[in-house]
């Protein structure tokens, strides 16, 4: 399906070095307009460093990033018209829910009363509404991520890229959150980067994997043409047989289902 | 990121300034014949000797009592554990001279204890030493061992209790090891803190003269700076040892990881422990009481009436004055130090680049300066120059005296807030500054307290820098507690002792109100 969609996001060779070792070697994809796309791999597999280069927090040795068909290698992070929203939520514990999602609003111009409507717009997306008036620390970890999430996208990003969001949260909390990420994605239009080391999140949300090791892309296609072709050994080994085990452990309660009915 | 760099370069032009030039200037001053001249005076070997006896067996007994008693507040269950961890910290509130003069108001030839118990042996000398520098050195071992015995993980002593270990192999095995760095710490903390100390042995050292004390004679006294400058960097000896010994000794035993924090109950050490903290209180409280007792007493031992005079003569010989000077030295250091170390902190806390390394290195660097060296080297070196005698060169030198702890309370801080807040701030286009302002400073409000309240007590306490750089005005109010008692004035002196120790208290009174009330706000 991607053929006939524009492309939003375009990587040309990118390398990036810390001392002696280089992290990202010579990386390139590109991302369709409103695609789902998650980038698996292991931890210190250069992850992490390629957002925070797409992001613009980090400047790549060499090579470009297009958006939209402009070159925005060298543009300033807040001009680059993406959001990100990291691990640890990185939430201004001092201010309440709304105050987080308003604040930033307040530096691009807007007026005390729009901010505080646009950002209530916002909270009520995520279904946060009642919890306007609470601070972090009295949110449960999916609320808190869903704030996160508010603030980002109160913006009007059109690309918002995710930097392991999940990790930090409890299963129940994971499997609402993925259909909420969904549900936004669709609502929005918005095209979503999604870095994960965990292959069931990455092969239940997304509309291609990039799978990396060490710097560079092993594979890069839709869930079922990497289970039906997997490109390498790499990808067999660390992608499938992780996901095959899951399977197996799950197929012994296939025949009983879940709703406790034999 | 152009402000950034502005502000490095203001940080590092002042460190330059205000602590890499002055000692080297000191140093400078240092010629072969000048230190040969000193090494062949009788005087000075002997200040070796006292020096080095009086400081490892003080260190040693200093060690000990503060271990102990924190041992007694952690790991048996006591009550009133607050009130003796406040009685126990009193100590730190008062100058060094004040525990001295304490001892001379205790055991001196008309002490109270001394006429009470109608004792024959002279505190002048080694044993005033000790004692004195014990009594002010025991606080700060105190807390350090405290902080390490509170967050001790106690499950090794509960695995080792099922697998029926007994009391003495699971010390030798488990709590010794755990605390072999804090003491290592410890004691180059404290030893260091009583070989820089002049106030104790200048007041009872008698005869026994310190190298501290021979190094004040010379460049204060008798204003020959180049013998200080010699002793000075001798005192630079032990205070560079310890520092490095501490810096390569990292990781002070805390496991990042606790799940929970021994609290042993010890039934049959109870008795023992409440007696040793009551005995440790009143070892603390006695000289504050014999202060007491000594300026509402008309003229002790001969006349022990009550009277309010001495408070209003001692008024009158300039204490409110001078008392006002120290408090404005105080809040102005305090405000400029706690400014200086949050910027400082900051730029190595959360922006990390080469340049960060070094300034961290610097600024942990100059915990190892002692009191006396830095003012030494600040007469040398600002000698010709407008700032010399005026208050603000006694701000400077509390602002870079008292810099290490509490950037170092800032940066431990700040290493733990979320990493990600300024790159969220850079993503939604609101400023570093701002992001500073409006987030990272609520979050670290009570350590800028705790930063705010170091710099005071501390200036208001300090002769060792100020008695080289004090201007005669405004004079601040530590330097008469020497002043009054060398003219015997001994009621003026206890009296002076009282009101650092009133305002010190007071100050220590609103920080952890504040604190108290901020953290109230946060939830």
């Amino acid at each position: 399906m991607e053929i006939f969609m524009k492309n939003k996001l375009e990587i040309r060779e990118i390398t990036k070095r810390f001392g002696d070792s280089e992290v990202l070697e010579n990386v390139s994809f590109d991302v369709a307009d409103g695609e789902f796309l998650s980038v698996l791999g292991p931890s210190g597999c250069g992850k992490t460093t390629l957002l925070r280069i797409l992001i613009g927090l980090l400047k790549p040795d060499s090579g470009r990033i297009f958006k939209d068909d402009t070159d925005i290698t060298d543009y300033k992070c807040d001009s680059r018209g993406m959001g990100i929203v990291f691990q640890n939520y990185a939430l201004f514990e001092n201010m309440t829910a709304l105050q987080n999602v308003e604040y930033a609003l307040k530096f691009h111009g807007k007026s005390k009363s729009e901010a505080r409507e646009t950002a209530m717009n916002m909270l009520s997306a995520v279904d946060l509404a009642e919890h306007s008036g609470k601070k972090p620390k009295y949110l449960s970890g999916g609320q808190q991520q869903r704030v996160a999430i508010a603030r980002t996208l109160v913006l009007n990003p059109d690309i918002v890229l995710f930097d392991e969001p999940m990790s930090a949260l409890d299963i129940a909390a994971r499997l609402a959150m993925r259909k909420e990420l969904k549900n936004l994605q669709k609502r929005f239009g918005t095209t979503m980067i999604y870095v994960t080391h965990d292959q069931e999140e990455a092969f239940s949300m997304s509309d291609r994997i990039m799978i990396l090791d060490k710097g560079n892309i092993s594979q890069i296609d839709t869930p079922e043409n990497i289970c039906r072709y997997p490109a390498d050994n790499y990808v067999k080994t660390f992608v499938l047989d992780n996901l095959q085990a899951k399977i197996d452990s799950l197929s012994r309660f296939t025949s009983i289902g879940c709703n406790g009915k034999v | 990121m152009m402000r950034i760099k502005t502000v490095n370069f203001i940080i590092a032009a002042f460190f330059i300034v205000f602590l890499v030039l002055p000692l080297c200037s000191m140093l400078h001053r240092i010629t072969a014949e000048g230190f040969l001249s000193l090494v062949k005076m009788p005087q000075f070997k002997s200040a070796v000797k006292n020096t080095i006896v009086t400081s490892l067996t003080a260190t040693a007994i200093s060690v000990i009592i503060a271990f102990l008693a924190a041992w007694c507040l952690e790991r048996t269950s006591i009550k009133f554990k607050s009130v003796f961890a406040m009685m126990f910290v009193l100590p730190m509130l008062i100058p060094s001279i004040s525990h001295a003069f304490g001892l001379v108001s205790l055991f001196g030839a008309n002490g109270f204890l001394t006429n009470i118990f109608k004792l024959k042996r002279s505190i002048y000398g080694f044993v005033g030493i000790l004692a004195g520098s014990v009594m002010y050195s025991f606080p700060v071992a105190f807390l350090m061992f405290d902080g390490v015995l509170k967050y001790e993980d106690c499950t090794a002593y509960k695995a080792a209790e099922v697998l029926g270990i007994d009391a003495f192999h699971r010390f030798s095995a488990i709590t010794v090891p755990y605390l072999k760095k804090t003491l290592i710490s410890v004691f180059f903390a404290v030893f260091t803190m009583i070989v820089t100390d002049y106030g104790v042995p200048l007041m009872v050292g008698g005869k026994t003269v310190t190298l501290s004390v021979l190094m004040f004679n010379r460049a204060v006294s008798m204003i020959d700076y180049d013998s200080g400058s010699v002793i000075g960097a001798i005192l630079l000896i032990p205070a560079v040892v310890a520092f490095l010994v501490d810096f390569f000794n990292k990781d002070n035993g805390q496991s990042s990881f606790i799940t929970e924090s021994a609290q042993l109950r010890g039934g049959p050490c109870l008795l023992p422990a409440y007696c040793y903290c009551i005995l440790l209180c009143l070892c603390v409280l006695a000289p504050v009481v014999s202060f007491c007792f000594m300026f509402l007493e008309t003229k002790y031992p001969v006349n022990r009436e009550f009277t309010v005079s001495h408070v209003i003569r001692t008024i009158n010989r300039g204490a409110g004055t001078y008392l006002l000077n120290s408090l404005i030295y105080a809040v102005l250091s305090a405000i400029s130090g706690t400014v200086f170390a949050f910027c400082c902190s900051y730029l190595t806390a959360r922006v990390k680049n080469t340049y960060s390394k070094i300034l961290h290195l610097i600024s942990i660097t100059s915990m190892a300066i002692p009191g006396i060296v830095l003012g030494l080297s600040y007469v040398i070196f600002f000698h010709n120059t407008p700032v010399y005698s005026t208050a603000i060169i006694v701000v400077l030198a509390n602002m870079i005296h008292f810099f290490s702890s509490p950037y170092l309370m800032m940066y431990n801080t700040l290493g733990k807030v979320n990493m990600n807040l300024e790159s969220v701030g850079m993503i939604l286009g609101v400023g570093r500054l701002r992001i500073v302002f409006d987030v990272i400073v609520p979050k670290v409000r009570c350590t800028l307290f705790e930063m705010f309240g170091y710099f005071f007590v501390n200036s208001m306490m300090t002769i060792s820098a100020v008695a080289f750089l004090a201007p005669p005005s405004p004079k601040p109010v530590a330097l008469m507690i020497n002043q009054f008692e060398a003219q015997r004035l001994m009621e003026s002196a206890a009296f002076v002792s009282l009101l650092i120790l009133a305002v010190n208290l007071f100050m220590k009174g609103v920080i952890i109100l504040l604190e108290k009330r901020d953290v109230l706000k946060a939830s």
